[in-house]
């Protein structure tokens, strides 16, 4: 149970360990049944610049619900998470000057675009990290071309194919783009690929990230890193990801994320975010 | 263009960009191209950051590219993405999804949209 705003919200997580058949059967027997569904392991929609790319996997998933709405993140992850970096850097926990990896941005092109808007210098990893190309993205007009031109037939292909899923997201650790690791003060973006790809060591680094555990960030403290930012709150020991935070926000107030009134009841709730301080 | 004219100004522009000849260091492939209307065959070989191109066939290539003439050269000059063709089925592609994904990437880097 958690509280938003006031208002208890009862969160349930239903795994089906990366299977989306089981996965369309449990949306199935949920719709009608609950306030809103937060869909995890896999977005909804990748959005660029405005521009949304439903990806198909989804689509697929979602054409089982017809009652109740159907939450990926993406809404907090466009309207919240650029917030988050507004505050971490008014608390001076982040510099314009520090060096930032994104994992991956083009799911999280929020968090992105006020990195590259403040001025900080910020690689992009996707190619790197999704696709082993070691072509980092320099700046915000790259990410929006590559973007713009990769995403329109990548979301059409299994999900599976774009993403880590089920057992996979459990492979540790391949250090071979330890040095892209090595340049940045920020680690920003999945927890699963961060996890994937990070070195033994983030000595006086900033994770900037959600969807963690206790045991994540124990792991964290053990690679000396300085702070774990979540950019949900953690709750009882861990930080739920947006999808979950997004659908809770739209099950207390009845707004959707296509709404007018989106924007503003985000800010409202103001859902807060985790911040540890891992060492001095 | 031709196609063959095609891929020798492909694999030009891509040794002439550095970051694309930083991310192709570690990629070393033989790739055999066929255009299947016209039975022309041509090949482009990585190795060591820097791409090489010419006619004829190849053994043992590790990837292999197939579809029309006109296909293969609207996506060596970047006037077509080759997923679109793939998805649709009008590419075959023997060899793995990150090879192709890579070429759509040069492509893209050397051309633009």
């Amino acid at each position: 149970m958690i509280q938003l705003n006031g208002a208890p919200v009862q969160v349930e997580r239903l795994g089906t360990d990366g299977s989306l058949q089981r996965a369309m059967e449990l949306l199935r027997s949920l719709d009608g049944k609950v306030d809103a569904i937060g869909l995890g392991g896999i977005d909804r929609w990748l959005v660029v610049d405005g521009e949304r790319f439903a990806i198909a996997d989804a689509e697929k998933l979602v054409a089982a619900v017809t009652k109740t709405p159907v939450l990926d993140g993406t809404g907090l992850k466009a309207v919240w998470e650029p917030r988050v970096i507004d505050a971490l850097l008014s608390r001076r926990i982040i510099d314009p000057a520090d060096p930032v990896l994104m994992v991956s941005a083009l799911d999280r092109f929020g968090i992105a675009d006020a990195f590259y808007r403040l001025g900080f210098p910020t690689v992009a990893g996707d190619l790197i990290f999704t696709a082993h190309l070691d072509y980092p993205i320099l700046s915000r007009a790259e990410l929006v071309r590559l973007g713009k031109h990769l995403l329109p037939e990548m979301v059409k292909r299994p999900f599976s194919e774009l993403y880590p899923i089920g057992a996979e997201q459990d492979v540790l650790s391949d250090e071979r783009y330890r040095r892209y690791f090595d340049a940045a003060r920020i680690i920003a973006g999945d927890f699963h690929l961060i996890r994937r790809y990070w070195p033994d060591q983030l000595a006086d680094k900033v994770i900037i990230t959600n969807t963690t555990t206790a045991a994540d960030v124990e792991a964290v403290r053990a690679r000396s890193a300085k702070w774990l930012i979540t950019t949900t709150p953690e709750i009882d020991g861990r930080s739920f990801g947006t999808n979950v935070m997004e659908a809770a926000v739209v099950a207390v107030s009845g707004v959707t994320p296509d709404h007018p009134e989106w924007a503003k009841t985000v800010e409202d709730i103001d859902i807060g975010f985790g911040a540890v301080w891992l060492r001095p | 263009m031709m196609l063959g004219d095609v891929l020798q100004e492909f694999v030009e522009r891509c040794n002439a960009n550095p970051r694309l000849t930083a991310m192709n260091r570690d990629w070393t492939r033989d790739v055999a191209i066929l255009a299947t209307d016209t039975g022309e065959i041509f090949w482009i070989q990585s190795a060591e950051g820097q791409l090489s191109a010419g006619a004829g066939a190849k053994s043992g290539a590790d990837l292999e590219i197939r579809a029309d003439g006109d296909v293969l050269a609207a996506i060596f000059s970047g006037q077509m993405a080759p997923t679109e063709p793939y998805n649709q089925g009008d590419l075959l592609v023997h060899g793995s999804q990150d090879d192709l994904l890579r070429l759509d990437v040069i492509t893209l880097m050397i051309w633009g949209e």
